[in-house]
């Protein structure tokens, strides 16, 4: 499986990184896959508890946070025999609208490019180590302490 | 900061366990592995650390480990608050 997983501290646009990781595949001869699963999260613009979100605030485990994202890939990319993933993630301040995660699983069958992108999904937002603090207008904020729910 | 003398267990935590503790990493001297063994859940103990250890998750030299896993000289113990990634 082809993986590559990059966290960025400044905004991404998905759609662009995932023409990059097509062309990059593409120049190592890793033929198109047949199937391809992709999920982008971005920021909403209020807080858990309805009022209006100025920024998120990711913190993540330096070192940790990457071999974990890389060992989940692997254990999920192999349980599902997919054969290449992509997981690009953010950190630091993110502004509402701006994406927070890609994930993007390419394999020969809808099904397992399917189920792979939602398990890496779940199992990054359980088992990687990212926090998410919210930057209310008012300028105080909160660590959420929890997924919102599926 | 950098990297644990090799006698002692660096205790590194994370966000909001991080602000309600008002610290992020301190050394606590181990000159060798003792008998019985230290563990992740008397260091919580001995710092007093905020809140019940249940609701938190313990990685070693940045795995995830075991409130009660014995501890050696040169570890990163992390206490780690609840997750939210993604």
């Amino acid at each position: 499986m082809r993986l590559r997983i990059a966290l960025h501290n400044e905004a991404f646009e998905p759609l662009d990184d995932l023409a990059r990781w097509h062309a990059e595949l593409q120049a190592q001869s890793h033929p198109r896959s047949a199937a391809e699963s992709l999920f982008i999260g971005r920021v909403r613009g209020e807080t858990a508890d309805g009022s209006a979100l100025a920024a998120l605030e990711l913190e993540h485990y330096p070192g940790m946070t990457e071999r974990q994202l890389e060992q989940l890939a692997q254990d999920c990319g192999t349980r599902h025999g997919v054969r290449s993933c992509l997981i690009q993630h953010r950190i630091g301040r993110v502004l509402p609208g701006e994406a927070i995660v890609l994930v993007a699983i390419g394999a020969d069958r809808r099904g397992p490019a399917q189920r792979c992108c939602q398990e890496l999904l779940e199992a990054l937002k359980h088992d990687a180590p990212f926090w998410k603090k919210e930057w209310h207008r008012d300028g105080s904020s909160s660590w959420i302490t929890g997924n919102t729910p599926f | 900061m950098g990297e644990p003398p090799a006698n002692g267990i660096r205790i590194r935590l994370f966000a909001g366990l991080r602000e309600q503790a008002g610290w992020a990493e301190q050394h606590w001297p181990l000159n060798a592995a003792s008998e019985p063994p230290l563990t992740p859940q008397q260091l919580w103990e001995a710092l007093q650390l905020p809140g019940p250890l249940s609701s938190i998750r313990i990685a070693i030299n940045q795995q995830f480990s075991r409130a009660d896993a014995p501890l050696n000289p040169g570890d990163e113990l992390a206490f780690l608050p609840p997750i939210s990634g993604g």
